[in-house]
């Protein structure tokens, strides 16, 4: 099966102000397949966004390459910590944008507001939405644009943990209504184990796989199965002898 | 089809029905009114006390307001000035964006116009009004280049700060979501600076109300300052004054009638957003 997302031999550095160049990403390779979502875990710092931000087209890679897979030109959809909503627009109009560049019709953003349950918020602005509900904006964007690759960084960690539940379930229908590929970068073990299709556990510096972990439950998914707190305990003993 | 009386009366509901607009709108204009009010009154204690031809008193100035006014003289002579800060306004934008833009967006650009937009926020506007009257002559060029130099500088700063200020992650997401740059303009680039710009328009305003008087005065016969200047000449105070409220009022309406209005309009997301 051939990869919607692929990293080869990826090398990254960065140079910091103070004139140090860091690598972060040595002749990295992974592959993320049609419908999967990869989950990447690892300490802070360790290249997780990097990553994202390669995938996106937001940085380039110093050697190797980044391929993103789909019809003509590869539709991305991505969500932020923030939202990174422009808060002159009404919600809406926000979709409706990133349908246009997308070449979609800007007709079905509400039906995407619809589905991120916030039909009544069609004509709101940004500003007079409550945290969760601006995230909740920001997922349907990503998705509104029927995506070929979805790129979630670090999604509901700016969440209070209430919030972030009910868009973990949210995320995991919208990835059943859409199937696209994608990765997310998580600091949330709980979160990786119940929403990936697999886990890879960064490691060292430059980054390199210490482990990939298969979590081959069919969606939808409980996020109360004792199965998930298991991965969790094993995700999180993996990157402690890591970091040991 | 509306009959006349039924358009009335739905004109007379609609009224009705903006009680609190009016009286928002009211709110807004009673200080202006009562410090123009105030500021009337003590002028006129003032020139009563001093009996003196150089502080006219109230009568006097309406008089002298009432001949330009109703003579047609004023509006000849401020739509003149205002044509001339319009089409210096034009080039001093067309530059404050081209120098701003790219200040904004590269180091060795933002080191290179430094030197400039210092030499030009340190010359006064009477230098510019000099010199353009010396190089120009009598002609328009001579306010518009007076008023483009006097006010380019203090706007690419603006600009540049604005430009500076937009949200880095906004232009991320507009990248990852591949905005086409008509949309980015209109969408991200616009809205972030509209503040910056709106500022920069004032100020823009009254840079070069600033600049155009000191070249109508020193070098052209047309024009408030030259108005002001030939009634300066005649030792007449109160037409010095008349010419100076009729410009204050026209001053006026373009703050309250154009630049409030574009504020309001381009902001109303703020207002919605805090409902």
């Amino acid at each position: 099966m051939s990869a919607s997302l692929r990293f080869e031999h990826v090398d990254k550095t960065f140079v910091r102000p103070d004139g140090a160049r860091e690598q972060v990403l040595d002749d990295f390779s992974l592959d993320v397949l049609p419908g999967e979502l990869v989950a990447v875990v690892g300490a802070s710092g360790i290249g997780k966004s990097t990553l994202l931000h390669l995938a996106a087209g937001l940085e380039q890679p110093d050697a190797g390459r980044v391929h993103v897979a789909g019809a003509g030109k590869p539709r991305l959809g991505m969500v932020f910590q923030q939202p990174r909503l422009f808060d002159w627009l009404s919600a809406a109009d926000n979709i409706a944008l990133a349908i246009n560049a997308a070449g979609g019709d800007v007709g079905r953003a509400g039906k995407a507001l619809a589905s991120v349950g916030l039909a009544r918020h069609a004509k709101s602005y940004p500003l007079s939405l409550s945290g969760g509900q601006r995230q909740r904006v920001a997922l349907a964007r990503a998705f509104a644009i029927e995506p070929d690759v979805v790129l979630l960084d670090e999604p509901f960690s700016a969440l209070d943990e209430l919030t972030a539940r009910k868009l973990r379930l949210l995320l995991q229908e919208l990835w059943l209504d859409h199937a696209p590929s994608g990765i997310i970068v998580t600091h949330n073990t709980l979160e990786a184990a119940f929403l990936a299709d697999r886990i890879v556990v960064l490691a060292g510096k430059p980054a390199r796989i210490d482990r990939i972990i298969d979590v081959s439950d069919m969606r939808p998914r409980s996020a109360e199965s004792p199965h998930y707190f298991d991965l969790h305990r094993d995700i999180l003993a993996t990157l402690e002898r890591g970091a040991g | 089809m509306t009959s006349w009386s039924e358009a009335a009366r739905l004109r007379q509901r609609r009224i009705i029905l903006n009680v609190p607009r009016l009286a928002a709108l009211a709110a807004r204009l009673l200080p202006a009114a009562l410090f123009c009010a105030l500021l009337a009154v003590a002028w006129q204690v003032m020139a009563t006390r001093a009996q003196s031809p150089l502080i006219p008193d109230l009568r006097e100035i309406a008089l002298e307001f009432e001949g330009i006014v109703v003579g047609g003289e004023a509006a000849v002579q401020i739509g003149t000035t205002l044509g001339r800060i319009a089409l210096g306004l034009v080039i001093a934008f067309v530059l404050a964006f081209a120098i701003g833009l790219t200040s904004a967006r590269n180091r060795f650009a933002r080191a290179f116009f430094e030197p400039a937009l210092l030499l030009g926020l340190t010359v006064p506007g009477l230098v510019w009004a000099l010199l353009c009257v010396i190089w120009f002559g009598l002609s328009l060029k001579t306010s518009v280049v007076a008023i483009a130099l006097g006010v380019a500088p203090a706007l690419a700063v603006t600009l540049t700060q604005g430009i500076e200020a937009v949200d880095p992650q906004l232009i991320e997401a507009a990248h990852v979501y591949r905005l086409g740059f008509w949309s980015r303009l209109r969408n991200l680039w616009l809205p972030a600076i509209l503040p910056f710009l709106l500022a920069g328009m004032r100020l823009a305003f009254s840079l070069a109300w600033k600049v155009v008087v000191l070249v109508e005065v020193f070098g052209l016969s047309t024009g408030v300052g030259y108005a002001l200047n030939s009634a300066f000449i005649s030792q007449n105070v109160a037409a010095v004054l008349a010419w100076t409220v009729a410009f204050t009022v026209v001053v006026a309406v373009i703050e309250y009638g154009l630049f409030q209005t574009v504020e309001r309009a381009v902001t109303r997301w703020k207002r919605k957003a805090n409902v």
